[in-house]
């Protein structure tokens, strides 16, 4: 009797157990483009969010409500008013533009919701700008940059001319190779900033890129300006005399494809490649392709980073808004891109950066890495979290 | 600049202004015809580049997309055609502006829903491949067959609009329908088949300039305003206008991007607002 | 000839009373929403002055918003200037580009006014997104509203501040309905219907069309604060063209000609757009459609069909009465 009277009381206390962890279940606010220009990096990110919470079976311990920006600052902004004053989110995760990402930070900040920024690259929103609030799992327009300066010294190209599209983006991430390329020894000879979303011919820069006699071109261009821009490289037949280098979203795995054998050949540096020969990334890249039919880009590892450092989080204790935000930076694993951790100087992402060169493969393009550089950092760059 | 790289980028300026001139001339001549304002001009070069993609993944080949695409636009345009822009030919500028308009939402959306938002590309055949070295320069084969096409069709319909009698009906119909129909011409049998051929040339445009620029969905709004510019600059219902006017543009949109990319900008603009403030016939209007 | 009729007055108020109603019991997402109904029923009864009345359509009217709201983010953001002064200096600065932008295309109209309103809208674009000191395409943060502590108000509060958009468009509305029912309004339709008419009659009507554009700018400028201020941040996509074509769709939808019409239509539409983007990703097509059908139908929009209905019925009534 008394056995069986135990057997209840126990059951019952798991069962109270059970249910007030699911009562504690974490409210996630998705804030991703699902139009648009960028609506095929949000489903990209989104893809890999989930896999990495049904891969730790937490799917049941997480409600995600799902907005749209549109990729436009005021509708991200309204969005994210609903999710934090409505919706009651304890977190959000996403945010594919920067524009989006300035638009929401004094909101963010103010309001006191933790936000895991999965795409943004704005070197100020862990710069002047950062917060306490807001953790960047994905990368900076800094860092992703920087590692090509030396590497190209290194290879001894000595001046080098540079293209990208004209607007903050495109500025930062020229800036920031520049910055590298020169201090390691390097000379650039030349640039021009293409008009943004707009250009579609890049004849004319291609002309003038040859005829300022560099030893190398370097360009950012993402999404269908990359595959225009390699394309057409290509077919001007610069390649053997002029290589092509780049940051590494010129050949990203998302829609190298397009670009066929244009591609083949270009080096460029990237947090992230589908060929990295690690068992964490073996494992990723299996079980996305399981699901989805196809390699995962730079775009799903983010998604699947956010995720996991959001689990980190919560694992470590953090059930509400202000605890979360504590315990985001200070989540650390090696995940699919290798160690990750979260600087917190900063907020910003430290990771690897790969330097990979597109080759063919069987059935269609990979990527060979010819270079690693460990543990990038950014500089404070004025932010004051410590 | 040494004189190669002036040769490389008139060339660069000569294919864009084909390109431009493909898509002009079916505008402005459904402009100066039809009175009628197709914004969606735009959104049927944009199926062109789609279907062309589909077409060459389907059977394999470039020069099936080359044949097929345009035809299967000037379908879709003959359904818009019976469905919308009859009723509305006489409805005024404002609404078919804004009918139009609305139909580069839904073909902006019909495009993503068919073939998703991520840029689609088209492989250049081979026979077209590659560089071609002349006179000291290098300039991709693809981009002079572009240049090729372009001329080849201003040749054909400056005989056509000049030398046969259906082009002689077609300038009659641009510079006076009423009278053109009450000397017994079958004015809206003509407009039709003129319709057609516009939405033809902008679907070639389309499959032309798919290997160069890919099919991305905002393609159809991009192209849209240095088209009308070109028609408003060129002067309604002309192909000596959209010839000259895909040339100025063309011109100043390239070379100003090689020699001063920040002025280039706003050049076709500006250059849009001095003819409308100075001389809003455009340079070479059909009609004096 | 704008008529202030019964009806009208009586859609005023409901719609205004809706409105305050549904902010106040709402919730905070219905807040923004009457915001954002707010910014765009002022542009539409702006560019209902011209287009509706004046037969001047413009594709230009985002970016103559975008001068006002960049013109106060200039103000309070770089120089500091406060809010109240800056936001009257903006307005004025959109009244004054839009007065240029009108007395240019003065003699231009049908396609080619249309044409040269987006040419300038364009240049006013491009302008914006390449000027680094303000931000280009990253845009300009930290943008104030009005302090009004003194009065005890909290314009941080979105209901406050919804509330004050809706006082605003009744205010627009109020003075887009006096400006029309003026003299000017009266030779401003007098120039819709016969241009040369009225120029054999004296007047200049170039002249006549750019103060009708500079006013409608005035308004388009007071859009453009509570856009600058609703966000508290503008970006230079306020400028492009197709936010122009946006609330052109706007006033057709309600009913061009009417002034009522499109603040009607900016509900609608606002609600519309929020509702079909729940179902669907693909709400440009449902719009398109909708801009479609209602131009086929005959182009009156929402409320200037229901007042063309009322308008039958009146006039078969007075019939019956008569026979």
């Amino acid at each position: 009797m008394r056995h069986l009277f135990a057997t209840i009381a126990v059951a019952a206390f798991a069962t109270a157990s059970v249910s007030q962890a699911a009562l504690a279940e974490t409210k996630v606010g998705l804030l991703l483009p699902k139009s648009g220009t960028y609506a095929a990096l949000g489903n990209e990110i989104e893809a890999g969010f989930n896999l990495a919470l049904e891969e730790a079976g937490r799917t049941g311990d997480f409600t995600i409500v799902a907005e749209d920006t549109e990729v436009k600052p005021p509708v991200g902004l309204a969005k994210a008013r609903k999710l934090v004053l409505q919706d009651n989110v304890d977190v959000i995760v996403g945010i594919v533009s920067s524009g989006v990402l300035g638009a929401l930070r004094d909101f963010i900040d103010g309001a006191e919701v933790p936000l895991i920024v999965a795409n943004a690259g704005n070197n100020a929103a862990t710069g002047a700008a950062c917060s306490p609030y807001i953790v960047r799992v994905s990368f900076s327009n800094g860092q992703v940059n920087r590692p090509m300066g030396p590497w190209l010294v290194d290879k001894g190209i000595k001046k080098v001319y540079t293209l990208a599209p004209d607007y903050a983006a495109g500025h930062q991430m020229i800036e920031s190779f520049t910055a590298a390329y020169e201090a390691a020894g390097g000379e650039v000879i030349g640039g021009e900033f293409t008009p943004f979303g707009q250009t579609k011919d890049f004849g004319p820069y291609l002309t003038n890129a040859k005829a300022a006699g560099p030893d190398a071109v370097f360009v950012f261009y993402a999404g269908g300006e990359a595959i225009s821009f390699v394309k057409q490289y290509g077919s001007f037949g610069l390649a053997p005399d002029l290589p092509l280098f780049g940051s590494g979203f010129l050949t990203s795995p998302l829609y190298v494809g397009a670009e066929g054998d244009a591609a083949i050949g270009v080096v460029a540096s990237l947090h992230y490649i589908p060929t990295l020969d690690t068992p964490e990334n073996k494992a990723f890249v299996e079980a996305f392709k399981a699901k989805f039919d196809r390699p995962p880009s730079e775009y799903a590892v983010q998604g699947y980073d956010a995720a996991r450092v959001l689990l980190g989080a919560i694992d470590a204790g953090a059930t509400d808004r202000a605890s979360i935000a504590a315990a985001l930076p200070k989540v650390k694993y090696t995940g699919p891109r290798g160690p990750l951790e979260i600087d917190p100087a900063t907020n910003n992402v430290v990771q690897n950066i790969y330097i990979y060169e597109t080759v063919k493969a069987d059935n269609g393009l990979t990527q060979k890495i010819v270079g690693t550089v460990e543990g990038v950092r950014d500089d404070p760059n004025g932010c004051m979290l410590q | 600049m040494d004189s190669g790289v002036w040769a490389l980028q008139l060339l660069n300026a000569l294919q864009y202004s084909m390109l431009l001139f493909l898509l002009s001339i079916g505008l402005t001549v459904i402009l100066g015809l039809l009175h009628f304002v197709n914004l969606a001009h735009g959104a049927l070069y944009m199926m062109g580049a789609y279907l062309g993609v589909s077409v060459a993944m389907a059977t394999g080949s470039y020069w099936a997309a080359l044949f097929l695409a345009p035809l299967l636009v000037t379908v879709i345009g003959a359904v818009l055609y019976f469905a919308l822009i009859e009723r509305l030919r006489h409805s005024g500028p404002m609404n078919q502006v804004l009918v139009t308009f609305g139909l580069i939402f839904v073909f902006l959306d019909v495009v993503r829903l068919l073939w998703g938002d991520i840029a689609l590309g088209l492989d250049v055949p081979p026979l077209l491949a590659g560089t071609a070295h002349f006179f000291g320069i290098a300039f991709p084969t693809y981009r002079l067959f572009i240049i090729f096409v372009g001329l080849l069709v201003m040749a054909l319909l400056w005989v056509v609009l000049a030398r046969t009698q259906i082009g002689a009906m077609i300038r009659a119909g641009v510079e006076n329908s009423d009278m053109a129909a009450a000397m017994g011409i079958n004015v809206g049998r003509l407009f039709f088949a003129v319709f057609c051929v516009g939405c033809a040339l902008a679907g070639l445009a389309g499959v032309v300039a798919a290997p160069v620029l890919s099919a991305t969905t905002g393609m159809g709004v991009s192209i849209l305003v240095p088209t009308l510019i070109v028609v408003v600059i060129g002067g309604l219902g002309s192909l000596e206008g959209a010839i000259v006017g895909s040339l100025i543009v063309g011109f100043i949109e390239t070379v100003g991007a090689a020699l001063a990319p920040n002025v280039a900008a706003i050049s076709s603009y500006v250059l849009l607002a001095a003819i409308l403030i100075l001389r809003p016939q455009g340079l070479i209007p059909a009609r004096g | 000839m704008f008529h202030q009729t019964v009806t009208r007055s009586l859609v005023l108020a409901a719609t205004l009373a809706g409105l305050a109603l549904y902010a106040i019991f709402g919730g905070f997402f219905a807040r923004e929403i009457v915001a954002e109904i707010a910014i765009l029923a002022v542009l539409a009864i702006s560019l209902d002055v011209v287009a509706g009345f004046g037969g001047m359509v413009s594709l230009g009217h985002g970016a103559i918003m975008g001068v006002s709201a960049y013109s106060y983010g200039v103000l309070t953001v770089i120089y500091g200037l406060p809010p109240l002064p800056s936001a009257l200096a903006a307005v004025a600065a959109a009244a004054v580009f839009g007065t240029l932008v009108g007395w240019v295309t003065g003699r231009s109209s049908g396609i080619f006014f249309i044409m040269a309103t987006l040419a300038f809208g364009q240049m006013a674009y491009t302008l914006v997104f390449k000027s680094r000191w303000l931000g280009g395409d990253d845009g300009m943060a930290g943008l104030p509203r009005f302090d009004l502590a003194w009065l005890g108000i909290d314009m941080g509060s979105s209901l406050t501040f919804a509330l004050f958009a809706i006082l605003l468009i009744a205010a627009s509305y109020i003075a887009a309905a006096w400006v029309l029912r003026s003299a000017f309004g009266r030779t401003l339709a007098g120039i819709h219907a016969n241009e040369s008419r009225m120029k054999a009659l004296g007047v200049n009507t170039v002249i006549h069309r750019a103060r009708a554009m500079g006013f409608s700018s005035l308004l388009a400028g007071v859009a453009g604060i509570v856009a600058a201020q609703h966000t508290q941040y503008i970006s230079p996509e306020l400028l492009f063209w197709t936010v122009s074509g946006e609330v052109l769709i706007v006033v057709i939808l309600g009913g061009i000609g009417t002034l009522i019409g499109p603040m009607v239509g900016a509900v609608a539409f606002v609600l519309l757009k929020h509702q079909a983007s729940n179902y669907t990703d693909y709400w440009h097509m449902v719009i398109g459609l909708i801009l479609i059908a209602v131009v086929v139908a005959g182009g009156r929009g929402l409320y200037g069909q229901a007042e063309h209905w009322l308008g039958r019925g009146a006039r078969k009534a007075e019939g019956l009465r008569r026979a």
